[in-house]
């Protein structure tokens, strides 16, 4: 902590006490619960067992779920890279009221509610939806057909929810880079491309490693977008979860997806904060 | 920046634009539609979805949702203040291991939350209580408290709290009459991320609350899945609007936060809920 003015102290009893309750609650409603959560996926019939974990293994459904979890999540990811990156260019540059409504536009679907967004979509993209107007329209289908139930239907869904995501991380990294260098590429006789391969492009990569592992971390719990835009074939760990617990209420199996969720999500979080730390998270102000 | 790369990048930035803006209108307009089907554009205009908001069942969610994110935002602040200032003030060990638990507490899918909290729940007689959620989106509600607090916190100077106390006020006292009200903004909005995600959040309501009592997330999710009537799309737009508002209370926040910049800072780890 090297904050303007701000003294880290050594006194165990404050601490003690300022952290207490958040402790409390933590180890209550968060730790305990997980822990018993994986407590439930190593026991079978009562005796320690990795049995859940090889039925896990075994059924070519669940390899088929986590294997459409990572593909959607590193599609989705590289996706909204490859739309976010000119956008928060644009923003880093903006100034005054442009740079206001640019964030308010890409803010405002931020703050929408996911089942809102994906709701959308459905309407779009079902049989009598404007994309199949646009398409009977231009000639292009003679009869028209929905488009939900398939990977590009999640697909469009996923990148839309978390663009605004991508979009902020990048924003982010990038307002912290010096115009001046830029200036000072070009007037050593760099290429506006030249200077942005060589001083804009690695400067911004904190933001751009940043908002894709985010992005990532997310999108590897999606449950909603594709529940309601895809159909069976691309169903999400989040789905199979549920299933397990409340349709199937096989809560053993449930919790050692589960906990196979929890460890790619910690593992790729523990990477995070090794690259960033924990404040980055705050979307530090450029 | 040339004049033609300038181009390229607006260009190519409002079409992303669009694609990120134009649900939000396609959903905004459904909910003035005449027509029970969804079409789009809607073939004439009526008000008759939002008269039907007005019925029992809805009013009932929109209470629940409201119910249950006040008391989680207010807890979460009462909760992460104090923890805010440890984080800030003091070193101290385990102090990683802390952040690493707020942070796993911030991004964990909810799906893992959902069903280790109703196991949990059960024997205590939680589920199906407006505690039980509560506790349950205090726990996400926590570090969007702290990480605003946070940001605050490193540029303040403590030296006016140190200034209230030489002049004989009391620990407490200086920080609730010189150091709070200088962090008001960053509580407001960490207080308000706190309550959007609980109001956003399906899966955790869902096995926690949502066979008794249905809030607003679990509501819209059955709209969605069963009947699919512009309902749907009134009770969304009211949530644009909502979405508008906070948006307007956090700039207005951050904006007394740090004068002329008026960017309202966000918390970057919304996760899908």
């Amino acid at each position: 902590m090297s904050g303007a003015g701000a003294q880290p102290r050594n006194a165990a009893g404050p601490v003690l006490l300022l952290l207490a309750p958040a402790v409390i609650i933590y180890a209550a409603f968060f730790l305990w619960p997980t822990v018993q959560m994986l407590l439930r996926s190593a026991y079978v019939d009562g005796t320690l067992s990795l049995g859940n974990y090889r039925e896990l293994l075994s059924t070519p459904l669940y390899g088929k779920v986590i294997w459409t979890t990572l593909r959607f999540s590193v599609i989705t990811t590289a996706v909204c890279l490859v739309l976010g990156y000119p956008l928060a260019m644009l923003l880093a540059r903006a100034s005054g009221l442009t740079r206001f409504l640019l964030l308010l536009a890409v803010t405002t679907p931020y703050w929408l509610d996911y089942i809102v967004r994906t709701y959308s979509w459905m309407v779009m993209l079902g049989r009598n939806g404007i994309v199949n107007q646009a398409l009977v329209a231009l000639g292009l289908v003679q009869v028209p057909t929905s488009h939900l139930s398939s990977d590009f239907a999640v697909l469009v869904g996923m990148v839309q929810v978390m663009l605004p995501l991508m979009v902020l991380c990048l924003y982010a990294g990038m307002a912290r880079i010096d115009p001046a260098l830029l200036d000072a590429a070009a007037a050593h006789g760099a290429s506006a491309f030249a200077a942005f391969r060589t001083v804009f492009l690695p400067l911004s990569m904190p933001g751009v490693i940043a908002g894709s592992l985010l992005t990532f971390v997310n999108t590897l719990g999606f449950y909603i977008t594709p529940a309601l835009l895809g159909g069976p074939q691309q169903t999400m760990i989040s789905q199979s979860i549920d299933t397990l617990a409340s349709k199937l209420l096989d809560w053993p199996l449930a919790s050692a997806l589960a906990v196979v969720l929890l460890v790619v999500t910690v593992g790729l979080l523990a990477l995070f904060n090794r690259f960033f730390g924990f404040e980055r998270l705050a979307g530090a102000e450029p | 920046m040339s004049r033609g790369e300038q181009q390229v990048l607006w260009i190519s930035s409002s079409l992303v634009l669009g694609y990120l803006l134009f649900p939000v209108l396609v959903v905004v307009t459904i909910s003035f539609s005449a027509s029970k089907f969804l079409t789009f554009p809607p073939p004439g205009l009526s008000l008759q979805w939002y008269r039907e908001l007005a019925s029992g069942e809805w009013l009932r969610a929109y209470w629940i949702t409201f119910q249950v994110g006040t008391l989680a935002a207010l807890l979460s602040s009462a909760v992460g203040v104090p923890a805010a200032f440890a984080l800030a003030r003091h070193t101290f060990r385990l102090k990683a291991a802390f952040e690493s638990l707020l942070m796993a507490a911030l991004i964990l899918p909810p799906i893992i939350k959902a069903i280790s909290l109703y196991l949990f729940f059960v024997p205590l007689g939680l589920v199906n209580t407006v505690t039980g959620l509560v506790l349950a989106h205090t726990v996400t509600g926590i570090p969007y408290v702290v990480l605003n607090l946070l940001a605050s916190l490193k540029t303040y100077d403590p030296d006016l709290e140190l200034a209230a106390r030489i002049h004989g006020a009391s620990p407490l006292r200086a920080v609730t009459t010189v150091t709070l009200p200088v962090l008001a903004p960053s509580l407001i909005v960490g207080a308000v991320f706190a309550f959007l995600q609980s109001a956003q959040e399906l899966l955790v309501a869902m096995f926690l609350l949502g066979t008794v009592e249905k809030p607003l997330a679990v509501k819209l999710w059955e709209g969605v899945r069963i009947s699919l009537q512009p309902t749907i799309a009134a009770a969304s737009t009211t949530l644009v609007l909502l979405a508008l508002l906070a948006f307007a209370v956090t700039t207005l926040a951050a904006r007394r936060r740090s004068p002329g910049r008026g960017v309202p800072m966000m918390i970057k780890a919304r996760r899908e809920t």
